[in-house]
């Protein structure tokens, strides 16, 4: 473990609370429409399957971290701000019942996840 | 009948094989204590520990914010600030100081309304408020429920019971990077001019992962029915 290591950064700060301020400004703000892109993924993410290419609404930003996809290889170089989306149910899965219009999921992605719409 | 029956075999073992994972988590473990960066003395004490959480502490804090509508908001704007209240510091607890054992110190409460309903869940793992909730239950493990939760959520809330009308939208969190969720069920009637204590005593772990809503007549420590075993022992 070198003395780089994120875990002596985040004693006594919180994870992901010790990467305040290193993310570059935030594309994004509440109420924005994205669409999830379907990046490649071969090693790791967090970023689930049945998400890629849905429409989302922007409802919260959430903290700067590294992403998951390279905070799995130790590499915490470049933060990002993360954002917590808001999905139509009926939007992610085509036999979601119609009456049940008004259901929805809540998740997080980083900004390099996410496109404009 | 007679006494031939044999009554001198032993019990079998509950879990007869180990998996992969946990064969993975000893190898970790006893090169961590070889190379030094932990002794087995120290992970004892960390397991002991993990094993002293528990949803006590979330049923407080949801039963504060019932009664104190300024408290309520803190547990919205600063969840962090607001579990210190009710004891549990999520940014030094041992042993990492940044979060209980490789988990993280984001919570994030989520508000129920009558006509908006929470329910939480991790699809890629079991992501859970451990700080403030304990261990997560068996069932919260199991594909399962990661999988139908996301996709079927009013099927599998009616497995617990939990039958919600048309009207009320379900909210799905899905727990998939360093927010951990916990639910602010709606105080349920029946509970007028009722003590912080009493109220914190329906806020069951269920309630707090949204898979359950408070009732006045239920108190998370309740006697459980007791059914009579159909081969009970020495018969």
């Amino acid at each position: 473990m070198s003395s780089s290591h994120h875990v002596e950064k985040a004693t006594n700060v919180g994870d992901p609370q010790c990467f305040k301020g290193e993310a570059p400004p935030a594309k994004f703000k509440v109420g924005d429409r994205v669409r999830i892109r379907n990046l490649p993924d071969i090693f790791y993410t967090r970023s689930q399957m049945y998400l890629r290419e849905a429409e989302a609404t922007v409802v919260k930003l959430v903290y700067e971290s590294p992403p998951a996809e390279d905070e799995a290889w130790d590499n915490t170089d470049s933060p990002e701000w993360f954002y917590s989306l808001l999905f139509k149910q009926t939007d992610l899965w085509p036999d979601y019942p119609k009456k049940f219009e008004a259901d929805t999921l809540e998740t997080e992605l980083s900004e390099r996840w996410l496109e404009a719409l | 009948m007679s006494n031939s029956h044999d009554h001198d075999h032993k019990a079998a073992p509950m879990v007869d094989e180990v998996s992969d994972f946990e064969a993975l988590e000893v190898a970790v473990r006893e090169l961590c204590i070889e190379k030094g960066l932990f002794t087995q003395a120290d992970h004892n004490e960390w397991t002991e520990y993990m094993h002293t959480l528990g949803p006590t502490p979330a049923a407080r804090l949801v039963a504060k914010a019932w009664l104190d509508e300024d408290y309520k908001q803190l547990c919205i704007d600063d969840p962090v600030k607001a579990s210190l209240e009710v004891g549990i510091n999520w940014i030094t607890s041992m042993p990492s100081n940044f979060g209980t054992p490789s988990d993280y110190c984001n919570p994030r409460i989520l508000v129920d309304t009558p006509n908006l309903k929470h329910v939480v869940v991790c699809t890629l793992c079991s992501c859970y408020p451990r700080p403030i909730l304990g261990q997560s239950p068996e069932w919260y493990r199991t594909p399962n429920y990661r999988r139908r939760m996301v996709r079927w959520p009013r099927q599998v809330l009616s497995e617990f019971g939990l039958q919600l009308p048309e009207d009320v939208e379900i909210r799905v969190a899905d727990s998939n990077q360093k927010t951990r969720y916990v639910v602010m069920p709606v105080r349920p009637e029946g509970t007028d001019g009722w003590t912080e204590d009493q109220l914190s005593e329906i806020v069951t772990r269920d309630c707090l992962i949204g898979v359950a809503m408070p009732r006045a007549d239920r108190k998370a420590d309740d006697k459980r029915p007791v059914i009579p075993a159909i081969h009970p022992y020495g018969h």
